[in-house]
């Protein structure tokens, strides 16, 4: 993925991506972690949900709610392939195409629904339901070939049975996948996954040193690996 | 005598298939004894001594002793961070997808126990992004323990407090590797980090971390439960214990089988139910997508018979090839995913995995040369012992192996001007977002 930050006019205010509840996920997810920073995917995750891809003004975002700049948040974005940069389908429709699967029939398979759904692999249907993309490995190669349709699994996929899949999403009827879950939207298992973890409250309330084994731990004078971030310190 | 497997850490799974995932199932089985006695019972150090004494080594791949690495953990640093590597993304490896999925509170009783021994308050779950089922199983179950007080405050009513942190990826199979799965969770590009320091003296957030692979830490319990000569009683003297061998490709039953290190690949071959359709066996990749290539299964499945083999264990995924198979397809897939996954940091591996690439995917077409052989094994040897990170060491071992073995068929393939083995192959699937390749 490659995003170019734009300039936006000093007097414009940027629109808002995140509103009030989700402004409150977001500051929940930054929570879990002792350093803000590691809340970057999580938030990408949910600037995602809301607006469907990755967009300038939910980097900008992000970068607010942790202390960083927009260029360390886009740098991070960049490099990972479920932060997507231009426009998703409903649907994203992810044939798996490493070996198992292709030594099995996999390409075939992406050959004939990209012929089906009249995109390439990386493109979006005009009607906008469904990305298709090929994928590596899906830690799945016991049902191979297979696919994942915003990203749960569908085992011994043959192309009727992928068609299938895609046509019945088409029509609006639920879809189960192969370990029970029904198939939803891209924007709502975006939200998933950033919010992946906040099922439980962290006790992080006191901040008295805790005991380990029955001991007060020493306190910590080990220099940090990396220079100190903006936003939360470290342990608070 | 009919192979049998030696069911450990997925006996839950296998014998109560509907409900392992489930904490009354999993209490039920003796759940959360083994954590439980471990903190109430046992200091920090017996429980290391116990797992050094099982001789269990880290399944994610490198076969690292886990009592070792532990070791190494300076004893007055805090906070002490314990990272869970569930980024599995190591083609054709499928066995921590399903230890989790399917019994995900056993992960967690392996957790209490690493973190325990390594005196650490918070562990991290690194959940790869794609394993969306996955990640809602160890959701639900964290807030289960929680819930029984097997996390949080004072655990099992001691003064031991844990709290563990899911976190999802977002797609990068370099974030398998243990210092580039600490950067991804520092919220950076997910690249591996100059070693050393190891992450066990400065790792997340410059603090002693243990990384440690899902298998690794779901066989913990077992150690602590039944004692580390009972671990033994599995496996060879220096590969001990039982392993998940996720065994795929063209057999009759790709599946997840736990059996003694050791075993023949002969022996998980029929548990697999044989090569399929009858079919004559033509190469198999023992040990992940990374692993040289053998012919044949007159092996022992243990990491130092392997090394001796010339290949290697690595994660336990085992894929056998039928004769079916073109091996400059498979050199091309492999090469495609480590190109596709190459994190872009060092040269040799970055511009090592494309060239090769362009190179096979011509000869794939008919459109080779006779020196191209010569050039691939060039290429390798470029990239080979010259990457930042074990990823570009794997992809040039992979590439060499199936040029070296199959040479002829690679010949053939430009002698021919064709794939001998299919009249369509399917014109080369690009990847998505990715240009065509035919200038090559």
């Amino acid at each position: 993925m490659t995003v170019r930050i734009s300039r936006r006019p000093e007097d414009a205010p940027p629109p808002r991506v995140l509103d009030d509840e989700q402004l409150s996920k977001a500051h929940a997810i930054r929570d879990k972690y002792p350093n803000a920073r590691s809340a970057t995917l999580p938030l990408l995750f949910l600037v995602q949900s809301v607006e469907g891809n990755v967009t300038d003004d939910g980097i900008r975002e992000v970068a607010e709610i942790l202390g960083l700049t927009p260029a360390q948040v886009l740098a991070t974005a960049s490099f990972y392939s479920m932060l997507k940069e231009g426009p998703q389908g409903t649907y994203l429709v992810s044939v798996c195409r490493n070996i198992a699967c292709t030594h099995r029939g996999g390409r075939a398979i992406v050959r004939e629904l990209a012929e089906h759904l009249g995109v390439e692999p990386g493109q979006t249907t005009d009607d906008g339901m469904f990305t298709l993309e090929t994928a590596e490995c899906l830690a799945t190669c016991d049902g191979a070939p297979t696919m994942q349709v915003n990203y749960e699994d569908f085992y011994d996929l043959t192309t009727e049975k992928a068609i299938d899949v895609v046509e019945r999403l088409k029509r609006g009827e639920d879809v189960t996948a192969h370990r029970g879950a029904t198939v939803r939207s891209s924007r709502e298992i975006s939200q998933e996954t950033a919010c992946a973890g906040l099922g439980w409250k962290l006790p992080r309330d006191g901040q008295e040193a805790r005991t380990i084994g029955g001991e007060v731990p020493p306190p910590d004078t080990a220099p940090g690996f990396r220079p100190k971030v903006p936003g939360k310190e470290e342990g608070s | 005598m009919a192979v049998t497997e030696a069911l450990v850490t997925m006996k839950r799974l296998r014998e109560h298939p509907r409900d392992s995932h489930t904490l009354e199932r999993f209490l039920d089985t003796d759940g959360y004894a083994a954590a439980r006695r471990s903190v109430t019972e046992m200091t920090p150090d017996e429980t290391i001594e116990v797992v050094k004494q099982s001789g269990l080594r880290g399944r994610g791949g490198a076969g690292f002793p886990t009592g070792m690495k532990w070791g190494f953990v300076p004893k007055d640093i805090f906070p002490k961070y314990l990272v869970v590597n569930h980024d599995e993304g190591e083609p054709c490896t499928f066995k921590d997808r399903e230890l989790a999925e399917s019994d995900p509170h056993q992960l967690l009783e392996g957790i209490i126990i690493g973190a325990w021994a390594n005196q650490s308050n918070m562990a991290f779950i690194y959940c790869r992004g794609e394993f969306a089922h996955g990640s809602r199983r160890l959701d639900d179950a964290i807030a289960e323990a929680y819930d029984k007080g097997f996390l949080g405050r004072g655990i099992f009513g001691s003064n031991f407090d844990l709290d563990i942190v899911l976190h999802r990826g977002a797609g990068a199979y370099i974030c398998g590797e243990e210092s580039a799965l600490l950067d991804s969770l520092e919220g950076y590009r997910g690249q591996p980090r100059l070693r050393p320091p190891y992450p066990a003296v400065k790792g997340l957030y410059g603090k002693p971390t243990v990384v440690n692979n899902t298998e690794t830490l779901a066989s913990l319990p077992h150690i602590v439960a039944h004692g580390a000569d009972w671990f033994k009683q599995w496996g060879t003297e220096k590969s001990t214990g039982p392993k998940v061998f996720s065994v795929s490709g063209h057999v009759e039953r790709p599946a997840n089988y736990e059996v003694p290190l050791g075993t023949k690949l002969s022996d998980i071959l029929e548990l697999a139910g044989g090569i399929w359709k009858g079919n004559r066996l033509k190469a198999v990749i023992p040990g992940g997508a990374s692993s040289p290539l053998l012919l044949d299964t007159d092996v022992a499945m243990d990491f130092d018979t392997l090394k001796e083999a010339g290949t290697m264990l690595g994660s336990g995924a085992i894929t056998f090839l039928d004769e079916t198979t073109c091996m400059v397809r498979n050199a091309l897939v492999t090469l495609e995913f480590f190109e596709h996954e190459s994190c872009g940091k060092c040269t040799p591996c970055r511009e090592g995995t494309w060239w090769a690439v362009k190179v096979l995917d011509r000869i794939e077409h008919g459109d080779g040369r006779q020196e191209d052989m010569d050039l691939l094994l060039d290429i390798s040897n470029g990239i080979d012992g010259r990457a930042f990170c074990p990823l570009g060491d794997a992809a040039a071992w992979a590439l060499r192996s199936n040029v070296k073995l199959f040479r002829e068929e690679f010949e053939r393939h430009v002698t021919d001007g064709r794939c001998p083995f299919e009249e369509d192959h399917g014109r080369h699937v690009a990847l998505a977002g990715a240009p065509r390749r035919e200038d090559a």
